[in-house]
Parts: structure tokens; C-alpha cells; sequence
């Protein structure tokens, strides 16, 4: 898409903005209006069955305070940290792997979207049984490898708890991340390799040399979207540990979602916006630091 | 040569650890979704094969479990193709139309896919009870459509701008309207992101859990994601082996789809990430 310079046709412009209106219609009610809504919320103690009066920052200075809060901010950004860097290792050596011809590859390519396609609510009932404490597969796998003696307490302790949120939402996002980066390598022209073969080059120089810096634009657009979708996570944690043990996993949007649930309006809008202050820092430095703008040129 | 053969073996391992990746986890479902008790790893409970799990749930109506599935379908299907139809209306103005803006729309509403959705489903409640419609079908079908227009948008913009202008300029000058090249020239040559767009955005919806959650009270409007989160069984302590048959005839739609239109999805999702 190039914008050329010349002029706008009056009645074009017109044509133009009736063809746009009803998507932005539903943009500006469905999203903005929303966001908007939230940001004035909380500006004010709203709480169900009290009246609603402004009481400017007051929200965001009890958030100063809140040790609930500083937690949840400490586990979503350690869970962004941990699950994208997990999810982009595991997913560059997918994709390494998978765009060599291998066998069977239209089932291979039906088995990476079945994680994708199914619900996260039914992903982390799914997870929640498989590390059940009693009869979970993975205990029974442990104690039968005799990696443990006894039966590990993955949901009811912090870091047990830490792990199976990573884990489950490495298997639910990974295969997305390496579809992505597939396509990325699969626009590398394969003669640079044959050059750098010819050259006498090891593999890992030709990672590092070749596949690495021609991959980069998809990598970070890869990043981007999954950076910002982690740090909104909200399902899976709400299904699988809903926030335990000792709110020891709640994430950010959870713990707004308490303050909604419970009636505090006012409160839970200043939590939402410190999520989506936090993502939009977040989206920034992509573009800004990683060069973001020639990937989506 | 040695190297030739590592990574021969390489590719197999990792092509067979992908696959259990994918499909192992599932796989744990369906079996236990077969069986009478769902501790029978333990070494004093029997393996027995059933399909009580899936009878029991089918014919309880107090689970609510069709009720669920249709309102996922309903309100899925009836998103999708209004986002799709919304988004190739504003394709054909952004790849068509000279207008100021024109590059701006599609990096703000990609800004707007961005946005967190726990930011919106706070005062989206209230909006929702100031219109009535809490635990609704519409209630959900208009945040879904917009959630999915993003998506949507991106995918037709990439479809559109690939074919030639020539054809639609040919017609306006034989004096069609733009809505008839629209729908006459350009969306059948577009079908295939069309069905990109719709595939995927269904998807989408169907698996959106914290809008479904936040807006719906009851099996009038709940969807399956949130019925299963909410999932208490018919007799108090997790009925594991009814859960996860619900969990298995919950995934069908969608795992269909995938495998039936594997090619189309894989091509939308690239489209929406990377093209542009």
C-alpha cells in the first residue's frame, strides 16, 4: 500500500467513509467507548450499593500500597517473562526441524493446530487432571521414573503452581509461534545455504550468520503479538489454579476480575489500566527498539 | 556422511516430539473420557472401558451441555460472518478508494486488537445492562464481531490488494455501482480469504472465555467454555470422566474445522501476523 500524493475525489471520500463506518462503528462503541469507560471509572470509588462520587487518583494511590498488587505485577511480568522465552526457544527449533521435507506433513501440520483450536478453558480442565495430585499422569510418570518419591503438589504449591501455568500455556501457544516462524524461514532463500555449505560453514554459523538476522522481522513480530497476549493471560489461570494457591498465580487481569466480580468498579478499571499501560509499553519498545517497522512494511 | 545422518535422526525425533507434543495431552482426555474411573493409574483401581462418561452427559438436560453448545455455534457463526462482511466493506475502501486516513484505519484497529481485554469487559458490563443485554446472544455477537474485525480486516486487506484494479474499473465506467463490484467482481475472487476470515474468527469466538464469562448468567446465553469452567458435575467432587466427555464434545467443532481447512487457517494466521 504506497499513498500517492495526488488529490482526494469529493464523492470518493464520501463512498470511502460510508464503506468504513459500520467496522469503525462497532470499533469505537465495542472497544473505544469501553476503554474510554474504564479509564473514568477509574477516577472515581465506585462500589455497588454505594453512591459513585469522583475521587481522583485516589484508586491508583491505594495501588501503591496494595502487596496483593505488587505480587500480581511480580508473577504476570515473570509469567510473560518465562512462558514467551520457553514458547520462542521451543518454537525456533520446531520450525528448524519442520521446514525440512519431512514425512507426513499435512498430519503433522493438523496435529500443531489441534492446541491452537481447542478452548483454553477446556485446555486447563484438561491440565488439571493431568497434574491432579492424586492420580495425575504426570505424578504417575514422576514417581514411576523415579524422579520423585513421592507425589510432587504441582497446583497447591507457588512454584509447582508457576510450572503448570507455564507449561500448559507453552503446549497451548507454541504451536502457533512455530507456524509463524515457518513461514519465515521458508522465505530464506535456500541458495545462501547452499553457498555457505560450499564455504565449509558449521551448522550453528550458519544459524547464527544466515537464519538468525533474515528471520528477525518475523521473530519480533512473533514476539509482539505473543508478549502482549501473555500479559493479558486470564483463562487459563482462572480455570486451572484460579489464582492459588495463596493468590500466589494471579495475574493482573485476574485480580481486576476480582475487584469486577466483588463490585469495585473503581478499583478493578485502575487495575485493567495499569494492564493495558503495561502492554502498550510494551507494544512500544517493539516498535520503537526491535525494528518492528521495516517487519510490517 | 556423518552429518547427513544426525540430522536424519534429528528430523524424525523431532517430528515424532511435536506430535506427541501436540496430541498426547488430548489423547489423556479422550482415555479418560472411556473410562469408569478416572484413578486408575492407581494400582488397586481397574481399567474399564465405558462410554457411560458420554451417554451420562448427553441425556442429563441439567448440565445444559446442548444449550452451551448452541449458543457457542449461534453466536460464533452469526460473528464471524458479520466481521468478515464488515471488514471486506472496509477492504474495498482502504485497497479501492483514495481517502485521508486510508493507511491509518488498519494500524488502528490493529492497535485496538492489541488492547487488553480486561480493559473493555469492566464498563462493557455496564454498557451491557444499560442496553439489557446481560446474558444474551446479542450481548455477545457485537463485542465478538468487533474483537474479530482486526483479524478479519487484515486478512481481506491482503486478499484485495492482490487482485488487479483493473476489472472494478472497467465496471464503474459500464456504470455498476460500488457495491455491485464489490459483491459481483471483487468478494468472488476474494472467497478464499473470506473463508479465512470467517474460519478464524469463529474460532476465535467460540473459544473467548472472559467476555462469555463477564456477560452471560445462565445456559440462555453461556457458551461451552465458560460451561466447562464452571463445570461441577452432576453429584458434587469433579466427575473427571463426565468432564472430560463434555471436554471432548465440546472440541469437535472446532478440531473439524482445523483439520478440514487446515491450509485456509494456517494461511489466515500469517496473514493476520506477518503480511500486511
Amino acid at each position: 500500500m504506497k499513498e500517492s500524493k495526488d488529490r482526494y475525489l469529493p464523492n470518493e471520500i464520501r463512498d470511502a467513509y460510508l464503506f468504513i463506518l459500520p467496522m469503525l462503528l462497532f470499533a469505537v462503541v465495542f472497544i473505544l467507548l469501553p476503554v474510554l469507560g474504564t479509564l473514568v471509572t477509574s477516577l472515581f470509588r465506585e462500589v455497588t450499593f454505594l453512591p459513585s462520587r469522583f475521587s481522583g487518583l485516589d484508586n491508583y494511590l491505594r495501588l501503591t500500597t496494595d502487596r496483593h498488587f505488587w505480587q500480581s505485577v511480580r508473577f504476570t511480568l515473570l509469567f510473560v517473562g518465562v512462558s514467551v522465552a520457553a514458547e520462542l526457544f521451543l518454537g525456533v527449533i520446531l520450525a528448524l526441524i519442520l521446514n525440512e521435507s519431512i514425512p507426513g506433513r499435512g498430519f503433522v501440520r493438523v496435529a500443531v493446530l489441534v492446541p491452537w483450536a481447542i478452548p483454553i478453558a477446556v485446555s486447563a480442565r484438561m491440565w488439571e487432571l493431568i497434574f491432579n495430585f492424586d492420580y495425575g499422569v504426570v505424578n504417575f510418570l514422576v514417581q514411576q521414573l523415579g524422579l520423585a518419591g513421592a507425589p510432587l503438589n504441582w497446583l497447591g504449591s507457588a512454584t509447582g503452581a508457576f510450572c503448570a501455568i507455564v507449561i500448559s500455556d507453552v503446549w497451548k501457544t507454541t504451536p502457533f509461534m512455530t507456524i509463524i516462524l515457518l513461514a519465515g524461514l521458508a522465505a530464506i532463500p535456500q541458495d545462501l545455504y547452499k553457498q555457505a555449505m560450499v564455504d565449509g560453514t558449521t551448522f550453528l554459523q550458519r544459524f547464527f550468520y544466515i537464519t538468525l538476522p533474515l528471520l528477525r522481522p518475523v521473530l519480533v513480530v512473533a514476539l509482539l503479538f505473543r508478549t502482549i497476549d501473555a500479559v493479558r493471560i486470564f483463562d487459563l489461570i482462572y480455570v486451572l489454579t484460579g489464582g492459588g494457591p495463596g493468590g500466589g498465580t494471579t495475574s493482573l487481569s485476574l485480580y481486576a476480575f476480582k475487584y469486577y466480580t466483588s463490585g469495585d468498579f473503581g478499583y478493578g478499571s485502575a487495575i485493567s489500566l495499569i494492564v493495558f499501560l503495561i502492554a502498550g509499553l510494551l507494544a512500544v519498545f517493539y516498535v520503537r527498539f526491535t525494528g518492528f517497522r521495516e517487519a510490517v512494511k | 556422511m556423518r552429518e547427513e545422518q544426525v540430522k536424519k535422526i534429528l528430523k524424525l525425533t523431532g517430528v515424532a516430539f511435536l506430535l506427541l507434543f501436540c496430541l498426547l495431552p488430548f489423547m489423556w482426555v479422550v482415555v479418560v473420557s472411556l473410562v469408569k474411573e478416572p484413578d486408575f493409574l492407581l494400582p488397586q483401581v481397574a481399567f474399564d472401558v465405558t462410554f457411560d462418561n458420554y451417554s451420562d452427559v448427553l441425556t442429563s438436560g441439567s448440565l445444559h451441555l446442548f444449550e452451551y453448545l448452541r449458543n457457542s455455534l449461534v453466536v460464533s457463526a452469526v460473528a464471524a460472518l458479520a466481521a468478515t462482511l464488515f471488514a471486506s466493506l472496509a477492504a474495498y475502501a482502504i485497497t479501492r478508494l483514495k481517502f485521508p486516513g486510508r493507511l491509518l484505519i488498519p494500524l488502528v484497529l490493529l492497535a485496538f486488537s492489541m488492547f487488553p481485554q480486561i480493559s473493555i469487559v469492566g464498563y462493557l458490563f455496564k454498557m451491557m445492562i444499560g442496553l439489557g443485554w446481560i446474558n444474551t446472544h446479542a450481548g455477545l455477537i457485537f463485542p465478538y464481531i468487533t474483537l474479530g474485525l482486526p483479524l478479519a480486516l487484515w486478512i481481506m486487506l491482503s486478499y484485495f490488494s492482490e487482485i488487479s484494479t483493473e476489472l472494478d474499473r472497467a465496471a464503474l465506467v459500464d456504470g455498476a455501482t460500488r457495491i455491485q463490484v464489490l459483491h459481483k467482481i471483487i468478494l468472488p475472487l476474494a472467497a478464499p480469504g473470506a473463508l479465512s476470515a470467517t474460519l478464524l474468527v469463529f474460532i476465535y469466538s467460540f473459544n473467548e472465555f472472559l467476555f462469555a464469562m463477564m456477560l452471560t448468567t445462565d445456559y440462555r446465553a453461556r457458551t461451552i467454555p465458560v460451561g466447562i469452567a464452571l463445570f461441577e458435575g452432576l453429584h458434587g467432587q469433579i466427575p473427571w470422566g463426565h468432564l472430560m466427555a463434555v471436554a471432548v464434545i465440546s472440541v469437535v467443532p472446532v478440531i473439524l474445522l482445523a483439520a478440514v481447512f487446515q491450509r485456509k487457517i494456517i494461511r489466515g494466521l500469517l496473514q493476520g501476523a506477518i503480511k500486511g
